[in-house]
């Protein structure tokens, strides 16, 4: 018995000492990554929701480590409050209308939303997917026409995503990456590239983080081959935009 | 000694008990002046949200009242088979977490749900609609009055309402002028409760109804999606809705009071403890 007891506490000790001997981060992310971000890392805690609803918890004092936002502009107010690092650009994304996979309102092309009676969903105006939509809409010259036809403005781009792919709502605006994650219950129907808003996921470390160290580390491999490679497979385009 | 240690530890624990529930509440004011409060009322947001809150509780109360007192008399006066069972299905709502009322609405009542699709090919479709919301508030909130006036009925007695039909009045006669009178304390205190649960409702209500300003967005809902953007205007709004649970509190005592006056035995679930 004592020998077991032994045995498995030499065990103990041997397996962090293989693994990277790190603390368990509490990584805060915006709600595209929440497939992506597991597959990055698989060891940290994550809380994804919207970068709007995130960023508000950290500043009433959420006990983040890291911050991973769907646009720069949320972690630029952070740092300029003292709150968070400088933010760093580690991917970027596009985005699409999805419709469900029966396609009641018989939606082609995104001039189809300004048609009467067409159910489509968006996100809050502060959440980063959001105010990308009303960009596209706004640079498609479309914006009274389609935003009569908003019937909720949800949280996050998950909320979005889901109310389509229900059959609820008859199309919703939200990332290419998203799309992707429920196939066989959405179509897909491109937003043209002269339309896109620049849409740039920014990342940094929290200020009043307790594992700093292990936060930088965090940051540094996400902008690097492997976690790079990864974002690339789920469908998220290349930090930086090649010329 | 160790007797006066324990008295000690006893109000230190009430007392504990006592902070902790009223510091929260004492917190939002203490972060929002009263007019700073007034202020964020002229927010359009904020008022958006309060008259849409307003406007789908009280029908839902309306709804509630109309089809939730013929169904708690039925359940207070007859003993049938299966009398238990319907008591605890029509409660079920009240225990059942708001997410899961809201993912069942949308099964029901969606637009591929079990009753969504008929409503939808005669052109009548829930979600994303006021309607939706009032559904919503409806169903979370109606089995707290239901259970309260299953119980104020219960409480009637049934000697005075033997005593009116054999002075010649009639069942409809007696419900209105013995029996309703007897039970509007237990009614009101259970208005009062349900309307209270409505006012709150969110989880049902984002699944069920979705969220946009001056159509579906009630006090909650601005609350949530206010708390990223304007934090002052989420303070004023839970202020509000503070004062409002005040006065329904407030409602609610009195109801059972005047219950506990009018009728002889009161086997209440939402009772005060002590007889004041």
């Amino acid at each position: 018995m004592r020998r077991l007891v032994l045995a498995l506490i030499v065990a103990a000790l041997l397996l962090p000492a293989g693994a990277v001997a790190r603390s368990q981060l509490t990584v805060y992310a915006a709600a595209s990554l929440t497939d992506v971000f597991p597959k990055i890392d698989s060891f940290d805690r994550y809380s994804f929701g919207g970068s709007n609803q995130l960023a508000a918890q950290i500043q009433q004092g959420a006990p983040a480590d890291v911050f991973a936002s769907a646009n720069t502009t949320l972690p630029n107010q952070l740092y300029a409050k003292g709150l968070c690092s400088k933010p760093v650009v580690f991917t970027r994304n596009t985005l699409v209308v999805v419709v469900p996979q029966a396609n009641p309102a018989g939606i082609r092309t995104i001039y189809d939303l300004t048609r009467a009676g067409v159910k489509l969903v968006v996100a809050g105006p502060g959440v980063p997917v959001g105010s990308y939509t009303l960009q596209v809409l706004k640079n498609m010259n479309l914006s009274a026409a389609v935003q009569k036809n908003i019937v909720s403005q949800e949280t996050d781009v998950r909320e979005v995503l889901s109310k389509v792919a229900l059959g609820e709502a008859d199309a919703g605006f939200v990332y290419s990456t998203d799309a992707r994650t429920v196939p066989g219950q959405v179509r897909t129907i491109k937003v043209p590239a002269w339309a896109q808003p620049k849409v740039q996921y920014g990342v940094c470390v929290v200020t009043a983080s307790t594992h700093k160290a292990d936060a930088q580390t965090f940051v540094k491999r996400l902008i690097a081959g492997a976690a790079q490679k990864k974002l690339i497979a789920a469908g998220f385009l290349p930090r930086v935009k090649k010329k | 000694m160790a007797r006066r240690l324990l008295v000690v530890a006893y109000v230190a624990a009430a007392g504990i008990a006592l902070v902790f529930l009223l510091l929260p509440i004492a917190a939002i004011f203490a972060r929002t002046s009263p007019a700073h409060l007034l202020d964020q009322l002229s927010n359009p947001v904020v008022r958006d949200a309060f008259v849409i809150s307003i406007k789908t509780t009280v029908i839902a109360q309306v709804l509630i009242l109309v089809f939730g007192t013929p169904l708690a008399f039925l359940l207070a006066s007859r003993r049938f088979r299966g009398r238990a069972l319907a008591v605890t299905l029509v409660e079920l709502p009240l225990v059942l977490p708001p997410a899961v009322a809201g993912i069942g609405l949308l099964a029901a009542f969606g637009r591929l749900g079990l009753l969504g699709s008929s409503l939808n090919a005669v052109g009548v479709t829930l979600p994303f609609t006021q309607t939706a919301v009032i559904v919503a508030v409806a169903y979370v909130a109606s089995p707290l009055y239901i259970r309260q006036a299953v119980a104020a009925f219960e409480a009637t007695d049934p000697n005075l309402a033997a005593a009116s039909r054999t002075l010649g009045a009639g069942p409809a006669r007696t419900f209105f002028r013995v029996i309703l009178p007897l039970a509007r304390g237990g009614l009101i205190a259970g208005l009062a409760l349900s309307f209270a649960r409505g006012l709150g409702e969110f989880g049902a209500t984002i699944m069920f109804a979705g969220s946009l300003q001056k159509v579906t967005q009630t006090l909650p809902l601005a609350i949530y999606a206010e708390f990223a953007v304007n934090f002052n205007a989420t303070l004023a709004m839970s202020g509000v809705l503070v004062l409002i649970s005040i006065v329904l509190l407030a409602g609610l005592h009195l109801g059972l009071s005047w219950q506990r006056s009018d009728s002889t035995r009161s086997p209440f679930f939402f009772g005060p403890s002590s007889s004041a």
